[in-house]
């Protein structure tokens, strides 16, 4: 399973979010996505996903494009943000439940409860989401994304508020994604914890790709170059 | 799964978080019931009829109601993200405007029982005319006031102006709802026969369901970026 894009393009306005990118992930793996504030992760991110249609180029899993309006493809994808994406007036067994039904899962209250045991959360289920702390409601969001088994998991920013706890629960899921073939794509500002969990990482800088490289190959401090105007320069072109 | 199952549990969910919340609902019958109290008391009768102004009242009142509803339709979708997640999952876009527009509706009812009685009352009115009738008559009104309110609750959304854009979008659509609504009600408290009704309804109809299939249609692109 590969997910490649190429020359992906999104303008808003008359500002280039993202210029020209390409990028690729094969499953089992962790791409990384570095770069400062505006940089365009989250853009990129969410034309990988299908949430927004690239103004130019495309993103094709195994050679096939695919389209954020096509339902056969979003039951394939499994998305964690910093916003979890709860509704807080339900229990986190009704979140759980809702998103299930939609997603199409055959037993819902086993899988439910399957996925809140794997993030450590199992004694949430009959608990309202307005009453978790930041780090339980992550944990359930967590819990909602990977519920329907999805092939490819995008994370923006999932680390954001969490414990320590939660963070490790967290990448504990991760790396398991990563044991179970999935591709796994992870925009993070964490530039330590990104590099020890992934496989690649790219760097981007207003919109532009200025690092794709391994892992292994780069250090947090070294990425840190990339961020700036000096070092994107000395970065251009770096590949693996 | 069928479309109208996905239809069902997108309303369901709406109606258990609104009815848990009770923000929205309270805003609405309040409003409502402000507008009743206001028009009956406004109302000279020694001047006007209380049986030739009711209809106008009432779909006045529940036009209010529905749009200050309708523009808080999303709240609970955006205030952490869930929309964003709602849009991921594999369901057609149409099943989630149609359950929303379904929970909508279901709120808009609540609040024309309550306009309808709370008028009645307070004009006076012993013999309001045949409550099936009435019913017939509201019926394809609400469901258009509810795809309209909907679709243009997530247009407002979109809009810097946010919810003060609604009524401005809304209003100009919803005049043939609102003149042939009142229209059919009217005749309807003064008790005429059905044949003199059922042309408005007809055409309360056939606003219904085509607000409520351009909506269907249209709502996919003003649901994704």
């Amino acid at each position: 399973m590969n997910l490649e894009a190429r020359e992906l393009v999104c303008d808003y306005g008359p500002t280039r979010a993202v210029d020209s990118v390409d990028i690729a992930a094969a499953g089992g793996s962790i791409l990384a996505v570095f770069g400062p504030n505006g940089a365009g992760k989250t853009t990129l991110l969410r034309m990988l996903s299908g949430e927004r249609k690239p103004d130019r180029g495309d993103v094709r899993l195994d050679g096939r494009p695919v389209s954020g309006s096509d339902p056969a493809w979003r039951s394939r994808v499994g998305l964690i943000s910093h916003r979890t994406g709860l509704y807080r007036k339900l229990t986190v067994g009704e979140n759980l439940a809702f998103f299930a039904t939609l997603h199409g899962v055959a037993d819902r209250a086993a899988a439910a409860a399957r996925a809140l045991d794997g993030v450590g959360a199992g004694e949430l289920d009959g608990k309202p989401v307005e009453q978790l702390s930041r780090g339980q409601r992550q944990r359930v969001a967590l819990a909602r994304s990977l519920m329907h088994d999805p092939d490819i998991v995008f994370l923006d920013e999932p680390f954001t508020g969490l414990d320590p706890g939660g963070a490790a629960a967290l990448e504990t899921m991760l790396r398991m994604c990563r044991a179970d073939g999935k591709i796994v794509v992870l925009v993070t500002h964490d530039l330590r914890r990104g590099v020890e969990l992934a496989d690649r990482v790219v760097v981007l800088r207003r919109g532009r790709k200025v690092l794709d490289g391994s892992a292994s190959e780069h250090g947090a401090e070294d990425l840190l170059r990339f961020f700036t105007a000096g070092g994107g320069a000395a970065g251009e072109g770096a590949a693996a | 799964m069928t479309s109208l199952r996905w239809v069902g549990v997108i309303a369901h969910k709406d109606l258990r978080i609104e009815f848990r919340a009770g923000g929205r609902v309270v805003a609405m019958i309040a409003l409502a019931v402000l507008a009743c109290f206001l028009f009956a008391f406004a109302l000279d009768r020694s001047q006007v009829s209380a049986r030739h102004v009711a209809a106008s009242l009432t779909w006045l009142t529940v036009l209010f109601a529905a749009t200050a509803g309708a523009g808080r339709a999303f709240d609970t979708e955006e205030e952490d993200g869930a929309f964003r997640h709602l849009l991921l999952t594999p369901i057609p876009r149409h099943a989630i405007f149609l359950g929303k527009t379904a929970a909508n509706l279901v709120l808009i009812w609540m609040v024309t029982l309550l306009a309808f009685i709370a008028l009645t009352a307070f004009l006076g009115l012993r013999d309001p005319g045949s409550l099936t009738h009435h019913g017939a008559v509201f019926l394809p009104g609400t469901i258009g006031l509810a795809a309209t309110g909907t679709f243009f609750g997530l247009v407002s959304r979109h809009s810097s102006l946010g919810d003060t854009i609604l009524p401005a979008l809304t209003f100009p659509l919803l005049v043939p709802v609102i003149f042939f609504g009142a229209t059919a009600s009217a005749r309807v408290f003064m008790e005429r026969p059905w044949p003199e009704i059922s042309g408005s309804v007809r055409l309360l109809w056939a606003f219904a369901l085509g607000f409520t299939a351009v909506g269907s249609i249209l709502f996919r692109y003003v649901a994704e970026d």
